[in-house]
């Protein structure tokens, strides 16, 4: 529209006659063009600013920490700290602050502790990777992401079944709120969907009775764009501490 | 008025800025009268969302995005009237969406998307699409544990966006800091609601341009149906304010009563409760408008071969492309139902779909820890409803058309259809709240439900058997000016005996605002009984 007036403006000036448009359509028409042009240019721009100020900067850390798992008063955990096929959730968070993991102590139906394997994990996907295994004294120690590769559900929704209790999960970790189900004692592979993902598995050492946290591996944990970015980075370089939900 | 059809032809802007018509314009008589409040369901919306818009100011004052669910509590259990406050918002919010569904369909099944109202349907649907975001948006903002869930689910289906999916993500659920995504959803919140009033002003304008849908009868059931302002049509004012004050009034009531009935029902199922749930309970199903959408997502081809995002765009994207389009598939001119058959089964069928996604999700959710859906069942669920319905349909077309049955007024019986499916499914978990988890509080319920149920089948084997033939014809009588006199006035001492009795109440918990919220929700419903009493004493109505 301003276009427009200030096209009349020049005519007037040029030849002294204000002439209405409406002689020569096919002007009239161009003017409006060049109006739609220019406005669509300005919201391009103005768009383009938009997106970019209301996505917010990515959070994180740049690397994998090492850390040790402690417990609530600071003391690195034991063995014998971990109860076998326990039903309560012990929780630790790595390696951001929105990032819980299981820690689980597996063992048989008789709760005797039981030796995890490494073994390469095949997704239903197609993807696959190799599961770090057990470990500490009776290489029964494994942990994996607590948040479920399906739709992000978390504990208390997404649990570890002890294979001590009965029923169609015993053994397994099963998540309430669309029904995947995975094996810890393998990887923690996918057992039944609807996640096509098995957990991301964390790397974990024992070295002189203590446990550390080095690394993941799998697939990238859920709602993150990558395993380090996605949340606050945790408050110590050194430690994580765990917690449990009953 | 003779020139009005060559106005109509030159566009809706330069008709509304440039020769504005009265505003708001009048209506028929018959639109006030018995039955005349199927013309005012998207008036009872707009109640819902200045409700709404209100309440949500005032919540503003309250909610800390640094601290969203113990500020949600601290409002529900610290501040006088808090739970009122916050209850009533959420109710206000599920009313607004059950008055906007009952809208789309009474207007889909009259055939009001036809000539001359195809863009104000389709503004339609986009504020209902606007609707249903906001209340995402609203019910995560708590941050209670179905909160969590509805985020986490949100931001995997935005994530799941082809290329964009990490930015769409962060645009609305911030960057994973908890602070960012409170901050995110709260600001989603309000714009959407923002943009749901400018729409809705746009809606508004429409439906002043294009006047109200008449009945069928009196344009012969043709599209383009177009009101004309008659000599005798009643002034707008006093007429329509008081019969919308009394409309308002009663929407506003079943807003406060409904969730302050439900606040002192302690074992309320928690996609019920009108305050924020308890972080120790588990809940892994969303709130009740949002169920369908939950449903979908563990049926086994959906979730091998597609990814939640493209879940979503099937069962959601799919029928909202339906409404969108349905002015342009649906071209014919007539607006009988019979006439229109496919897109009556049409409608119906998703009707179906919309209500047994929703039951069964629930009664999954709930019943046992879920697990995937077999795609043979997925195709009965899908197929054997639908077939059944347009089987049915047809027969019932084909009846019509060889005169052997007559229905006067079948959106009536449709609607009755329907709230008896309702009642029927909250029949249903209240029979398994009674029996399976020996819910006490249930029983009573379930008898209601089930009486409600059965007194709307028994109506509606009425109305098809012609027993029974509901219509606008016969005013509702307060007969004479001393029974008005004396309801009035019963209604007028009652609201003060209210009065009183609740200003003893304490608003120190929610269970006492609760008993405070029910007798303000008397009070408003006394006041629409003295409005209605007056239009019948001043205006003859």
């Amino acid at each position: 529209m301003d276009l427009g007036d200030k096209k009349d403006i020049k005519n007037d000036t040029k030849s002294e006659v204000r002439e209405p448009s409406v002689k020569d359509s096919g002007r009239r028409s161009f003017i409006k063009m060049m109006g739609v042009l220019a406005v669509g240019a300005g919201l391009a721009v103005s768009l383009r600013g938009l997106v970019q100020s209301i996505i917010p900067a990515s959070v994180g850390v740049t690397s994998f920490p090492d850390l040790t798992l402690v417990d609530q008063s600071g003391n690195p955990i034991t063995t014998d700290s971990l109860k076998v096929n326990d039903y309560t959730i012990v929780l630790f968070n790595y390696p951001l602050q929105n990032e819980p993991n299981f820690l689980l102590r597996l063992g048989d139906a008789n709760g005797n502790d039981v030796e995890i394997p490494s073994i390469t994990v095949h997704n239903p996907d197609g993807s696959s990777f190799t599961s770090p295994g057990g470990k500490g004294p009776y290489k029964s120690v494994v942990a994996s992401s607590a948040i479920c590769e399906h739709l992000g559900c978390t504990p208390p929704n997404i649990r570890f079944y002890p294979p001590t209790m009965t029923g169609p999960f015993a053994g397994k970790i099963h998540c309430d709120c669309h029904g995947s189900t995975y094996d810890p004692y393998k990887g923690f592979q996918v057992v039944t969907g609807p996640t096509v993902l098995a957990l991301p598995n964390v790397v974990m050492t024992y070295d002189n009775g203590n446990y550390k946290v080095s690394n993941m591996v799998g697939p990238t944990i859920h709602g993150h764009p990558t395993d380090l970015t996605g949340g606050n980075p945790l408050s110590s370089t050194t430690s994580t501490a765990i917690y449990t939900l009953s | 008025m003779s020139d009005e059809s060559e106005i109509r032809k030159e566009n809706m802007i330069s008709q509304i800025m440039n020769s504005p018509q009265p505003l708001p314009r009048r209506v028929p008589d018959y639109m006030r009268k018995k039955g005349g409040i199927w013309y005012w369901t998207g008036a009872m919306v707009m109640f819902a969302f200045f409700y709404e818009v209100i309440t949500g100011l005032v919540l503003l004052f309250f909610y800390q995005p640094s601290n969203p669910f113990g500020s949600s509590e601290a409002l529900v259990y610290n501040v006088p009237f808090g739970s009122i406050m916050l209850s009533t918002h959420l109710y206000g919010a599920y009313v607004m969406i059950a008055l906007v569904y009952i809208h789309l369909l009474r207007n889909y099944f009259v055939g009001a998307y036809k000539k001359p109202r195809e863009m104000q349907w389709i503004t339609g649907v986009l504020l209902l699409v606007l609707t249903l975001g906001a209340a995402f948006f609203g019910y995560t903002m708590d941050g209670d544990v179905l909160a969590k869930a509805a985020t986490s689910i949100g931001s995997t289906i935005a994530a799941g966006t082809p290329y964009i999916g990490n930015a769409v993500n962060a645009i609305f659920f911030g960057n994973g800091t908890a602070l960012s995504l409170y901050s995110r959803l709260l600001g989603w919140h309000i714009v959407m609601v923002l943009l749901i009033g400018v729409l809705f002003a746009v809606h508004f304008f429409m439906a002043e341009y294009n006047t109200i849908m008449p009945r069928g009868k009196d344009v012969n059931y043709r599209a383009p149906a177009v009101d004309t302002d008659k000599p005798e049509y009643k002034p707008w004012y006093p007429h329509n304010l008081a019969f919308m004050m009394e409309l308002f009034f009663i929407v506003v009531a079943a807003i406060v009563l409904i969730p302050s009935v439900f606040a002192l029902w302690p074992s309320i199922p928690v996609v019920f409760s009108p305050f924020p749930a308890s972080p120790t309970v588990i809940a892994n199903t969303p709130p009740w408008f949002l169920l369908f959408v939950y449903k979908e997502l563990d049926f086994n081809f959906a979730s091998t071969l597609l990814n939640p995002f493209w879940d979503t765009v099937l069962f959601v994207g799919a029928p909202l492309l339906y409404l969108l389009i349905i002015p342009y598939l649906d071209r014919s001119s007539s607006l009988m139902l019979s006439d229109r058959w496919i897109f009556v089964a049409l409608g119906v069928t998703g009707v179906v779909y919309l209500v047994g996604l929703s039951t069964w999700a629930f009664v999954y959710g709930v019943l046992q820890p879920t697990m995937i859906v077999p795609n043979y069942q997925v195709a009965i669920f899908f197929f054997v409803p639908a077939v059944l319905i347009f089987l049915f349909t047809y027969l019932v077309r084909n009846s019509i058309h060889l005169n052997k049955l007559k229905l006067k007024r079948p959106e009536v019986l449709f609607t009755i259809v329907g709230l008896m499916g309702f009642f029927s499914v909250v029949s249903g978990i209240l029979i398994y709240e009674s029996y399976v988890l020996h819910d006490a509080y249930a029983l009573p319920g379930m008898a209601a439900m089930l009486t409600i149920t059965a007194i709307l089948a028994v109506i509606s084997v009425a109305i098809i058997l012609g027993i029974f033939n509901p219509g606008y014809s016969g005013d509702t009588v307060l007969a004479t000016p001393k029974t008005r006199i004396i309801a009035a006035s019963m209604f007028g001492a009652l609201s003060l005996f209210i009065a009183i009795e609740v200003s003893f109440i304490k608003p120190d918990s929610p269970t006492n605002n609760a008993y405070y919220g029910i007798g303000l929700a008397m009070i408003l419903l006394a006041v629409a009984g003295i409005i209605r009493i007056y239009r019948g004493e001043s205006l003859g109505e």
